[in-house]
């Protein structure tokens, strides 16, 4: 178990994570039922599908303290509606331009395909994303913005 | 006022014991709006769901959550709990402290934490939920089947004998599909159109069964139980109710074409039946090479034998395509499979061919389906051996197997399924009537899983002495020896990792399957998903085999993969008895978590109405009592809509939303996360 | 020039082909140039065409009360006519009712702090190559001088106007960047100047002004002018035609232009798309190609 003495101080990334209810969802269900730790800092919202995740909520995310955003359906070809990862995909595309030309540091919104399957995938791009951003810090620039009145 | 009760469950030790439940339930019932904050062993018990009852009758709640496992594992436990208890289903949200915390976090105060934000999420969520009822659509008891072989006879015939009128759709002049073209099928070498050709009189004569032949799919409205489905029935020059099938037409038209059906080794004329066993007996005429029909085109009459010849005054020069809708509640597409056409363009871009093999260069190399008409008693050559190329009855045949299928390179990853053992056939059907033909087989291994089909091979190899020479082959040239023309096959046996030249009288290659072309614009018309082949989705491999996730929209036979004959009998009986399950219902039921327009508000841009994957959303006028138009909005059809929320992405003055995710609820989920 | 542009009017509404033409004349007490909205042969002395002509009046063409004029000419820039396309592709405006004078355009000069006209080019017109309009009913001007200008702009492109400052900003450091922002947006007033002078705001209401539940802070606060510049950059996604009214309306010199224009760009390089090109083009946002680029998902 967790033997390393803990450091209250120490930051702790807050991820938010808005992901499809047939495949991500039952990845990240999988990565549960085979016991495949990761750290506990992702906080999961569950939507059909990620055709409905609109931009607008990755930046409400990070108003509300996200240090990273993740967003993660199903692979293409495998939608459960068909095709709403793909208009999904082509709205990531121009948005992460967006974001980077904003200065919004796309090193903290992921995309990911993460199908029913891929419990193992969840575990180790969760971990992922969680030491990376341990690695960048706090996103102290946008909550810099946001206590700013 | 919100009364939200919160129900966290240990799970046994599942998640007590990497959770403090007990400090979570405390923590929980601090937040605003919970009226009673509960823990129990298993919530899921008897005693668990009686807890929860007991509570909101007790308190009076407004709304419940159960904080314990997936909401895949029990949503629906607790939606019938809370419903039994007098409370509206979908005023249940679950917290997934188990898969998603309890099991992946050991540190228990983390964990402790994070169950704790997670509880304090769903309850920001049911607070904003709203009371629902599921969306009830009526049925129509007539189902419509696509393509008629063996897998659309079968659905058809299963359906009719359950009560249910069909329309069966096929494109073809006549029913029977590929099966009807086979020479004799294995494992049990019983001839093809013996035992097809009296289920396809069957559904010619079945009262319950609507047959159009000629025809296709041209457009696809409305939802699962209400289809509107318009078929184009195609010009056919001929009225089938006044004709008799007398053949002194196609007997005496002058005009001769390759015949489809023969795969092109035989003819056909202009006004033809495919076949002689041709369900509906009824000719058609092909419009391009018809004598007539061109000459009309620039203004002239030629020919014309037909129409003298015809006893009944079938003959309709002016016929014109017609387009007639059908409303029905279910849809079973069974389209069938094509050959991989190896030499020609591909439609796909992935698929390189193998021009190695000169297919379709060297008229005795041929394909599978061609050698089956070659070995047919009532093919081009009347079950006769003989090569396309100058007749002769070869005596050395090579069976190249897995052309195109398993070979990621060219393209085709899936393995064909059927090859193995139709080249098997083959090989015996050759034997039995050349009983001093030489029969080699090149494989790469041999799959014969099923009943009875390993020992089919093996007497193939045992008893009728096939040559089976394990490893590809790599070129195929054309060569005269002693003044014979022969095919030489450059091979490789790799179990003896020797080179092996075959200097063959015919080849015959077995070519990978495709689902038959025209099949994905048809799944878009049906909002049906498709592989990168063009296979069709099914629901789930495994649990939902037959459904798709168009709902209403079922599949069957090798549209949906390859497939030998009894495995697509089953399927198209099981497809049939879904169809059934469905249409014997007095109404169907659909999730009420659906997308819905604020039509005051829309400006009718039309994204949504592009982006949605079902075609649920249309614009519409809205109109005062006088008929006046007072704006347009976009409206979203509850019979099609899914569900996923693409639209609420794509509209920019959020005037659609999705119930049960609408936008209050996910930015409260995400507003409870501050900190 | 002018001139030709009133006779044309003229002539359209004498021969009853429109109710009501819109085109611009000197509407403030200083004389500013700004909307006319002509319906009498009469009066079209009031419409004038200069280098101050600043709005792209297409927006006038989705408000209810405008449209109950009827039949109506309007005045469009080679860049407000893109404009007039996306909207008729969203089902905005109705073409048969709609006579659309384009006028070869050879630039627009921008507005002082006082009003007054500068002597410096929009930096959208020292890049623009589309000096004569397209998808048009007219064409008013010299066709050969506005090709002359393209040939003349099509040298410079890369090196010159917003693609100058656009390359700049993409050379900084993505904190750089945040930084420039920040300071841009925190001029802003939350006046919605942008979104009343920008044709593709049409919506009935406006997102920001919906409360449930609040998904844009409404006060004047950095996160809510981040939230909201964001926003309405991301809704002109495969819609902006890049015309600058936006910016020129913008009373903090906020430099709206070179937001939209990082978002066109990205439509153009990733999916060649390029707004109010065609008549009957579906939306970039709300359609998909199955090979659409996926390298950054995971």
């Amino acid at each position: 178990m967790n033997s390393e003495p803990k450091n209250t101080d120490a930051f702790e990334p807050k991820i938010v994570a808005f992901v499809c209810n047939w495949c991500t969802y039952l990845g990240a269900d999988l990565a549960g039922t085979n016991r495949l730790e990761y750290p506990a800092n992702v906080r999961i919202i569950r939507l059909p599908c990620t055709g409905r995740v609109d931009f607008n909520l990755i930046v409400k995310a990070f108003e509300i303290g996200a240090d990273a955003v993740l967003v993660s359906g199903c692979h293409p070809g495998d939608c459960h509606y068909t095709a709403g990862n793909f208009h999904a995909r082509r709205r990531w595309n121009l948005f992460r331009e967006l974001l980077d030309t904003v200065g919004v540091d796309t090193n903290r919104v992921y995309f990911s395909w993460i199908s029913a399957a891929e419990g193992a995938k969840f575990q180790s791009l969760v971990t992922e994303i969680v030491e990376k951003t341990r690695e960048m810090g706090p996103y102290e620039e946008y909550q810099s913005i946001v206590a700013e009145a | 006022m919100a009364k939200i009760g919160v129900f966290t469950c240990w799970c046994g030790e599942n998640i007590a014991r990497n959770v403090d439940v007990e400090a979570v339930s405390e923590a929980i019932s601090k937040l605003p709006g919970v009226a009673c904050s509960m823990d129990y062993k298993y919530m899921c018990s008897e005693p668990g769901q009686s807890l929860i009852a007991s509570k909101i009758k007790e308190l009076g709640l407004t709304g419940v959550v159960v904080a314990s496992c997936s909401p895949h594992m029990h949503l629906n436990t607790f939606r019938k709990t809370v419903e039994l208890a007098g409370v509206n289903p979908y005023l249940v949200e679950m917290a997934n402290i188990r898969e998603q915390c309890s099991w992946v976090h050991t540190d228990k105060e983390v964990a402790t934490a994070k169950a704790i934000e997670l509880i304090g999420m769903a309850v920001a969520k049911v607070r904003r939920n709203a009371a629902l009822e599921p969306i009830k659509v009526p049925v129509t008891k007539r189902a419509m089947v696509i393509g008629a072989g063996v897998a659309g006879i079968q659905a058809a015939l299963d359906l009719a004998a359950g009560g249910v009128e069909v329309i069966l759709v096929e494109r073809e002049p006549s029913v029977g599909g590929k099966m009807a073209g086979l020479s004799e099928t294995f494992p049990t070498l019983d001839c093809s159109q013996c035992i097809l050709t009296p289920r396809m009189v069957e559904v010619g004569q079945h009262p319950n069964i609507e047959l159009l032949t000629y025809s296709e799919v041209e457009k696809v409205d409305g939802y699962v139980g209400n289809f509107k489905v318009t078929v184009r029935k195609k010009a056919r020059y001929v009225d089938i109710a006044k004709c008799t099938g007398c053949g002194s037409c196609w007997n005496k038209c002058p005009k001769k074409v390759p015949n489809a059906f023969d795969y092109g080794l035989g003819n056909r004329t202009a006004i033809y039946i495919p076949f002689p066993q041709a369900v509906p007996a009824r000719p058609v005429i092909d419009a391009d090479n018809c004598l007539r029909l061109q000459s009309m085109k620039k203004g002239k009459e030629l020919c014309g034998i037909c129409l003298k010849q015809c006893g009944t005054d079938a003959i309709n020069f002016h016929d014109k395509d017609e387009l007639v809708e059908y409303e029905v509640g279910a849809v079973i597409v069974a389209t069938g499979y094509k050959l991989y056409q190896i030499t020609k363009e591909q439609e796909n871009p992935k698929l390189q061919g193998y021009g190695e093999y000169g297919y379709g260069k060297y008229k005795d190399v041929i394909d599978s389906l061609q050698f089956e008409r070659i070995i047919s008693a009532s093919g081009p050559t009347g079950g006769e051996p003989k090569r396309p190329s100058d007749g002769m009855t070869p005596k050395t045949v090579v069976f190249i197997q897995c052309t195109g299928s398993r070979d990621n390179a060219k393209g085709i990853t899936y393995c064909s399924k059927i090859c193995c053992m139709y080249t098997a056939k083959h090989t015996m059907l050759f034997k039995h009537k050349v009983h001093d033909g030489e029969a080699h087989v090149f494989y790469m291994d041999i799959r014969s899983g099923g009943k009875m089909y390993d020992e089919f091979v093996r007497r193939a190899i045992e008893q009728d002495d096939a040559q089976y020479h394990r490893g590809r082959v790599s070129k195929i040239e054309e060569v005269m020896v002693d003044g014979v023309k022969k095919c030489r096959c450059y091979g490789a046996d790799t179990l003896t990792g020797k080179p092996c030249v075959v200097d063959a009288d015919m080849v015959v290659l077995a070519n990978a399957m495709l689902p038959s072309s025209g099949v994905t614009s048809l799944a878009q018309k049906l909002s049906v998903g498709y592989d990168g082949y063009g296979f069709l989705s099914e629901s789930h491999p495994k649990l939902r085999p037959v459904e798709t996730n168009a709902a209403g929209v079922f599949v069957c036979g090798a549209c949906q993969g390859p497939k030998d004959i009894p495995e697509t009998v089953a399927q198209a009986t099981a497809a049939a008895g879904k169809a059934l399950i469905m249409l014997s219902q007095p109404y169907l039921t659909r999730e009420p978590e659906i997308a819905t327009v604020d039509e005051r508000l829309c400006a009718a841009c039309g994204a949504c109405v592009k982006a949605c994957p079902y075609n649920a959303i249309s614009i519409e006028e809205i109109c005062d009592r006088k008929g006046n138009l007072v704006k347009m909005t976009s409206r979203v059809n509850p019979g099609l809509c899914m569900g996923c929320g693409t639209c609420v992405a794509v509209c920019p003055s959020k005037s659609v939303d999705l119930i049960g995710f609408t936008d209050d609820q996910v930015y409260a989920q995400l507003e409870s996360l501050l900190d | 020039m002018e001139n030709e542009l009133r006779n044309a009017i003229r002539e359209l509404l004498e021969k009853q082909e429109i109710d009501v033409a819109i085109g611009y004349g000197r509407v403030g007490v200083d004389g500013a140039v700004g909307a006319v909205f002509v319906t009498s042969p009469d009066d079209v002395e009031q419409i004038v065409w200069n280098d101050e002509c600043r709005q792209n009046l297409a927006v006038h063409l989705t408000r209810p009360e405008v449209k109950a004029f009827g039949k109506i000419g309007i005045v469009v820039k080679p860049c407000d006519a893109r404009a007039v396309v996306v909207l008729a592709n969203e089902a905005q405006v109705d073409l048969d009712l709609l006579t659309i004078i384009g006028v070869v355009c050879s630039g627009i000069k921008r507005a002082k702090p006082d009003g007054t006209t500068a002597d410096e080019y929009y930096a959208k017109c020292e890049t623009c190559v589309q000096h004569t309009p397209q998808n048009v009913t007219l064409v008013v001007g010299d066709v050969a001088e506005g090709e002359a200008l393209d040939a003349k702009n099509e040298q410079n492109a890369a090196t010159a106007g917003n693609n100058a400052k656009l390359a700049k900003l993409r050379a900084m450091t993505v904190e750089e960047r945040f930084a420039y922002w920040r300071e841009q947006f925190s001029r802003c007033v939350r006046c919605y100047a942008c979104r009343q002078s920008c044709p593709m705001c049409y919506c009935n209401r406006c997102v920001a002004d919906k409360n449930r539940p609040t998904r844009i802070d409404t006060s004047a606060s950095l996160k809510g002018n981040f939230a909201w510049n964001i926003l309405r950059a991301f809704h002109l996604a495969g819609r902006c035609v890049g015309c600058g009214a936006c910016a020129s309306a913008c009373p903090a010199g906020i430099e709206l232009d070179l937001l939209n224009l990082t978002v066109s760009d990205a439509a153009k390089e990733h999916f060649g798309f390029v707004a109010g090109t065609e008549f009957g083009v579906d939306p970039l946002i709300g359609t998909y190609a199955d090979d659409d680029k996926e390298e950054f998902i995971r």
